[in-house]
């Protein structure tokens, strides 16, 4: 496919989205728009293992969809690499290539620990910026508004990302939280490793106190780092929501009152659209990264 | 104004969930706002830093771009855990 029929594939599937809009109101099962239920979480497939819910939720689904694109998408252009660039994909892979790897993990870490890490490293950047991006395609997946069409119930489209979901950006961060413990243990020794949390030159009954504020910086570091891409993402979206109707819904100012906020918000709604999908998808990836790659670091270097 | 609020506001039990309700919202406004605000006095010190640093030393300028993206991701993920601190008051 040329660039010119990916982008107007594009553009048909999100005429194909917005089109859906104009389905005659009738035929929802849902008579009024109601914001709150966005982010809400029905089972697709309810499974229960052992008293835990495990259920195939929109979340879940997002992820998978995140998982396959990210492996389908970066073999496929893995398979048609050619030494001289001839496609704009290539060269944007390559960007993204030397992102990761000179600017994020060898940046950040000694030419041992990169060349151990850097998968690792690359995977998570990939999969946060696919989970990311995918989260502003609109998809049929908002069970809680459905639509009736030739007398099928069918979910309506709606924005939603994996990463919106405290689940995945928490699982992400133990995981980075075990790698770099892992790391400064292999590399020290616990003792030596936890030994070396207190800074050198503290010593006495200092050391307690000190030994503790680390232990939890490192709950804090779980904490940060996953609710940070959890939050702006959040956020990013519930901009979104308000931004395109659920403020205006909200307000309910009236015939002419609704129209003009509309369009205001509106106009906002696509400004907003850019900026999440230009900055901060790419921006949180990177930064999710980075601080993986400092953590490492950090759990191997000599001195603290 | 409706009279009807002012009535119901008299019985103490509604008059309470009124004021619980109201706690809710303000801690969720207040808190990210607040929150806001000292994200975006960091958020004016880091790009204005840049500013500087980069009118002082042009060559250096995609350097320094780097590490104020950075620096903006950190500072400005304050607010979301204000946000979250928020969310968390208003819903829980």
């Amino acid at each position: 496919m040329s660039r010119l029929n990916r982008r107007y594939a594009l553009f048909a599937w999100f005429t194909v989205a917005a089109s859906f809009l104009f389905v005659p109101s009738a035929a929802s099962a849902a008579t009024e728009f109601s914001p709150e239920g966005e982010f809400a979480l029905p089972p697709f497939i309810s499974i229960e293992i052992f008293g835990i819910d495990m259920s195939i939720n929109k979340a879940v689904v997002y992820i998978f969809i995140a998982a396959i694109v990210t492996t389908l998408v970066v073999t496929m252009i893995a398979r048609t690499m050619r030494v001289r660039p001839e496609s704009r994909t290539q060269t944007t892979v390559e960007i993204a290539y030397s992102l990761m790897k000179d600017n994020i993990t060898d940046g950040n870490l000694d030419p041992k620990m990169a060349a151990r890490w850097f998968p690792f490293i690359g995977t998570l950047f990939l999969f946060i910026w696919f989970s990311n991006m995918i989260g502003y395609i609109p998809l049929p997946f908002n069970t809680e508004h459905t639509m009736t069409i030739l007398g099928l119930e069918l979910p309506t489209f709606a924005l939603y990302a994996a990463t919106a979901n405290i689940a995945m950006p928490l699982t992400l961060a133990l995981m980075v939280t075990v790698a770099y413990h892992f790391e400064g243990i292999r590399a020290k020794g616990l003792v030596k490793y936890v030994r070396g949390w207190v800074p050198s030159g503290v010593e006495g009954f200092m050391v307690g106190p000190i030994l503790l504020i680390e232990v939890l910086s490192h709950i804090v570091r779980i904490i940060s780092l996953s609710v940070r891409l959890y939050a702006n993402i959040l956020a990013g979206h519930l901009l979104l929501l308000f931004m395109g109707g659920g403020l205006v819904v909200l307000l309910g100012m009236g015939l002419i009152g609704s129209t003009i906020l509309g369009l205001a918000t509106g106009a906002l709604a696509v400004v907003f659209f850019l900026f999440e999908i230009g900055l901060v998808a790419t921006l949180q990836a990177f930064i999710f990264c980075t601080l993986t790659a400092i953590y490492l670091d950090g759990a191997v270097a000599e001195e603290h | 104004m409706d009279p009807s609020i002012i009535l119901a506001a008299a019985d103490v039990e509604t008059a309470a969930a009124y004021a619980e309700t109201a706690g809710r919202a303000m801690g969720l406004g207040l808190g990210t706002g607040l929150a806001a605000l000292g994200t975006g006095i960091g958020l004016g010190f880091i790009f204005g830093k840049t500013i500087e640093a980069v009118s002082r030393q042009p060559e250096l300028k995609s350097e320094i771009q780097s590490i104020q993206w950075l620096g903006f991701a950190l500072t400005e993920a304050t607010v979301f855990y204000g946000f979250i601190a928020g969310l968390i008051a208003f819903f829980v």
